[in-house]
């Protein structure tokens, strides 16, 4: 009888939890709701109609979006992160993939002393950076060219990717030498044809995290860059928003759907590679 | 790890070699045995493929790191040649109320941090775990974390504006004594801006916490449900203990964010009003780059990359005893 009613109560209480994280769930979604909602309405509507009201004219969007971007250059802003993010990213994989390639397979001195230098890149705060960059590119001539941030851009991504093309690379030592002595292939050669393309999934896997980085990055976009041809898509958006913004709340949210539309779209097309990528960012396997 | 690497690296690289005998042995072609130029090539070919990383790495990165140190013991203004300040800097640094309340600002995204990624992540990691259809969940309380900081700093900024979200729906409710300007007064704008920051970090953490109880043998479950362990006990005397390596992880991981807050609190609030929620990264942005004491602002990024260094190592030693599990 007593067992009976533990087992009922316990069902209810299993509801009861379920119901609590799906009231839950819809909270913490809500945000997203009123983004897009807020995004399709005009700057008056927004302010007489509820929040969660409906916007009589969804096309409204479009003139937001374009108002935006006559603000604050977010169409420009989000070409130049889309070159930024693809070249940024392609290049730190070929370069930390190479480098990476020396250090677990071919014959230099000092290995791990190499894969540190080139590692040790992640481990400092990006306050760091940030003063001598802007100095070095004042006196050089990349401040505010698409050059200078795609130079950046492509070395800030490359030590995280050697980390993990060196635990690849290890993993996997045995095989490609087999297969490369069997061809008597060069170390080009090898590195090419044999050791590419057997790091597919890591190298995809690194493109997508770091093309996510790139695209994200809001702090060196306003250190490095200033003109609305230069500037990547976040700092073009943070000069539209928060207390010292200058788009209106419809702009605001229009802007920030825009922006968010290359990740959310990687996210949904990769979920498994975004999930494996927490794992493997924190984990460090 | 290394040295068992060796004798297979001679091999590669000793294989064109081995080919080219092997060609002249057929007669096809008379090449001589390799020039000295040429066997300078072959050691040094293998350090060209570290060259791009190197450069691009070392001339950006590791340099402005030696420089910005150099920096903060000089006086530099952009303007006037920098002069050397010995650590004058720091002392300023210490001595400015400003800088003190930013450290202390710092400490509350910290604590913040603390409580509400990692253990509303971990809470909701074990609820998770026992319910149909978390995948869907799931996935929904991790879709603001594909978001940039900046577009999260944009909602909320939306969300916690006089006329905003927050106090809208508030006065709807009947609770219009709670509605309050979020984001003028201090601590009340730190408090925001960390609810607001975990909105998007409290997916991540979650996620990680689901992983490392999937590692946990089910055996071991059973065992002690047997026994008669109920959910708390079952949480707090097998669960968390055997989660203490992810646990580590992501409470060092979050430490180290919490001390790089920038994005969030500048768009937000750029630190004000009044300087009142200033974290130390903003502080030096501010420092540096809108009153152009790049000396000051030098001091305050070695003493933030001091205490994030710190938290790295022990973060590395977490993941290193992980992997070695």
């Amino acid at each position: 009888m007593i067992e009976r009613w533990s087992i009922r109560q316990r069902a209810l209480e299993r509801y009861l939890v379920l119901a609590l994280l799906c009231l839950f769930t819809i909270v913490w979604v809500t945000p997203l709701a009123i983004v897009a909602l807020s995004s399709m309405k005009t700057p008056i509507e927004q302010s007489q109609s509820g929040i969660l009201a409906l916007p009589e004219n969804a096309a409204m969007i479009f003139d937001n979006i374009s108002s935006a971007s006559e603000l604050a250059g977010i169409g420009n802003g989000l070409l130049s992160s889309l070159i930024y993010a693809f070249v940024g990213s392609a290049t730190a994989v070929i370069a930390a993939s190479s480098a990476a390639y020396s250090i677990a397979m071919l014959k230099i001195r000092f290995p791990f002393f190499w894969f540190l230098i080139i590692y040790s890149g992640t481990i400092f705060p990006f306050q760091m950076y940030l003063m001598p960059l802007f100095g070095l590119y004042q006196t050089v001539g990349l401040y505010d060219t698409r050059a200078g941030m795609l130079l950046f851009y492509s070395a800030i991504a490359v030590p995280f990717c050697i980390f993990v093309f060196r635990n690849y690379f290890i993993g996997m030592q045995g095989e490609v030498i087999e297969a490369a002595s069997l061809d008597g292939a060069s170390s080009f050669q090898t590195y090419l044809r044999i050791v590419l393309p057997m790091a597919k999934a890591p190298a995809l896997f690194l493109f997508v995290t770091q093309f996510s980085w790139i695209w994200n990055d809001f702090l060196f976009g306003q250190v490095l860059a200033k003109s609305d041809d230069v500037r990547p898509v976040m700092t073009s958006l943070a000069m539209l928003s928060g207390t010292y913004g200058k788009g209106s709340i419809p702009q605001q949210m229009a802007g920030a759907l825009t922006a968010s539309i290359p990740t959310l779209i990687l996210f949904f097309a990769l979920q498994k590679h975004f999930m494996q990528g927490i794992i493997l960012n924190t984990a460090g396997e | 790890m290394q040295a068992g690497g060796w004798p297979d690296t001679n091999q590669v690289s000793t294989d064109p070699l081995r080919n080219e005998v092997q060609v002249t042995a057929l007669g096809e072609a008379s090449i001589d045995a390799p020039t000295r130029a040429q066997a300078l090539l072959r050691t040094i070919e293998p350090y060209l493929y570290l060259l791009p990383a190197l450069l691009l790495v070392g001339g950006l990165l590791l340099y402005s790191v030696a420089h910005t140190l150099a920096i903060s013991f000089t006086d530099w203004d952009l303007i006037t040649p920098p002069r050397f300040a010995g650590l004058q800097n720091y002392i300023d640094a210490i001595r400015d109320p400003t800088f003190t309340r930013s450290f202390s600002n710092t400490l509350i995204w910290t604590g913040g941090s603390l409580l509400l990624p990692v253990g509303g992540g971990l809470l909701l990691a074990v609820v998770l775990e026992r319910i149909p259809g978390q995948r869907v969940l799931k996935t929904l309380i991790y879709l603001p974390a594909i978001l940039s900081t900046t577009v999260v700093a944009a909602i909320w900024s939306y969300v916690y504006t006089n006329n905003g979200v927050l106090n809208e729906t508030l006065r709807w409710v009947g609770l219009d004594a709670l509605a309050r300007p979020w984001l003028v007064f201090a601590p009340t704008n730190t408090l925001a801006m960390i609810v607001a920051a975990s909105w998007r970090a409290l997916g991540p953490s979650m996620v990680l916490f689901l992983v490392g109880l999937q590692t946990i043998p089910p055996e071991l479950i059973e065992a002690a449900k047997i026994d008669g362990a109920g959910e708390r006990l079952l949480f707090w005397r097998i669960k968390l203990p055997l989660l203490r390596p992810i646990t580590a992880i992501v409470v060092i991981m979050s430490v180290i964010g919490s001390f790089m807050t920038f994005d969030l609190v500048w768009v937000m609030t750029q630190g004000g009003p009044g300087r009142s929620s200033e974290t130390l990264a903003v502080t030096m942005y501010r420092q540096a780059f809108i009153m152009w004491r790049m000396g000051y602002a030098g001091a305050v990024a070695v003493i933030l990359s001091t205490i994030v260094i710190a938290f790295s190592i022990f973060y590395l030693r977490a993941t290193l005893k992980r992997s070695a599990l």
